[in-house]
């Protein structure tokens, strides 16, 4: 085969495969992004144990609104909250700064800091 | 010597001939085995193509980059000293960056980090050799540099902009690999090509390579954020 036909050949080929997979479905993501509700938070206070968050290990209400705060002992990348599946991420600066979210959808999603340093799991109940 | 008369030689029946078909055959034998094992098995896994489509991919190119340079390595050998650092530096830092940085991605920095520096240690010696000692020792030490530095920097953007990295990551280090290309046709251009062999070797190299990042991505461990 010439070079210029098995470039026109290779072009489509990974034209091709690449439309194929990033034309598939999104990953349901299970769960909201932030909403906030009149129903009472259930308030989360996480702090930081062997450069980890602590708990590793959340349990909240689906459905419910969660307020979510760290306190003044989580320092660093660790303070750049985020729950990838749920769409939700947020720098908390300050031990007042919250991240307001209601998960929807039963199941455990993990959650860490903006670089994956510290991490853990939030169970919806 | 002009860049031009390189892109000439790629028509041309010297090794730099074989450059497009190498890539050819690589792609096409990736994209087989997965489209195989995609119809009789990963579909069935949930999300898998939103997941792990875009790794996948990427990985396959990352690997057709890599065999036209080894196939030139491989036909003439014997290289300066010099060349032959750059060529096991080269081939060790990229053959592990991006392995590490496509499996970091999905199953963290260790699994991804120490693939990484397996392939860039095995692919950084096997072609580093061609000049000696030095360029094995370049290649082992680029090939441990680059499969940590892939993976870190997968697993440092989870969440940030980590897609658009790794198309950034390949593209810089698909004009790193053609550089190598044109650098060893320039230093080979007045020698007679020592080795003719087929695409065999590019084949089954691909194949296996392909084959284990598709089992370690999908069925792989992961760190325990992944779980």
């Amino acid at each position: 085969m010439k070079n210029t036909l098995m470039i026109i050949v290779l072009g489509i080929l990974v034209i091709g495969v690449g439309y194929f997979i990033f034309n598939s479905d999104k990953p349901v993501i299970n769960g909201s992004t932030v909403q906030i509700t009149n129903e009472e938070a259930q308030k989360i206070v996480l702090s930081e144990k062997n450069y980890n968050y602590y708990p590793q290990e959340i349990r909240v209400k689906a459905g419910q609104p969660v307020s979510l705060s760290l306190d003044k002992s989580v320092a660093g990348c660790l303070r750049s909250f985020t729950i990838n599946d749920l769409g939700v991420a947020k720098h908390l600066r300050t031990p007042s700064d919250t991240l307001d979210f209601t998960p929807q959808k039963t199941g455990t999603y993990t959650f860490a800091c903006s670089m994956g340093m510290g991490y853990g799991k939030l169970i919806v109940e | 010597m002009s860049f031009k008369q390189f892109i000439k030689e790629l028509n041309g029946k010297r090794v730099e001939g074989e450059l497009i078909k190498t890539i050819f055959y690589s792609l096409l034998t990736s994209f087989v085995l997965l489209g195989l094992l995609y119809y009789f098995k990963l579909r069935y896994i949930s999300d898998f193509l939103p997941k792990y489509g875009f790794y996948l991919f990427f990985s396959a190119l990352s690997y057709a980059l890599i065999m036209p340079a080894m196939r030139q390595v491989r036909s003439h050998k014997e290289f300066p000293c010099m060349s032959g650092m750059m060529i096991g530096m080269t081939f060790g830092m990229i053959s592990s960056f991006l392995p590490g940085f496509y499996i970091a991605a999905t199953n963290g920095m260790f699994i991804g980090g120490f693939f990484g520096i397996a392939i860039g240690v095995i692919f950084g010696i096997w072609n580093g050799k061609c000049c000696g000692v030095m360029g094995s020792m370049e290649g082992i030490m680029s090939g441990f540099m680059g499969g940590l530095m892939g993976a870190m920097t997968a697993f440092m953007l989870l969440n940030d902009h980590l897609i658009y990295a790794g198309v950034l990551v390949f593209v810089i280090s698909a004009v790193i690999m053609v550089k190598l290309n044109y650098m060893i046709y320039i230093e080979t251009k007045d020698h007679e090509r020592g080795k003719k062999e087929d695409n065999l070797l590019t084949i089954a190299l691909t194949f296996i390579l392909i084959a284990i990042t598709t089992w370690i991505i999908v069925y792989g461990p992961r760190s325990a954020i992944f779980q």
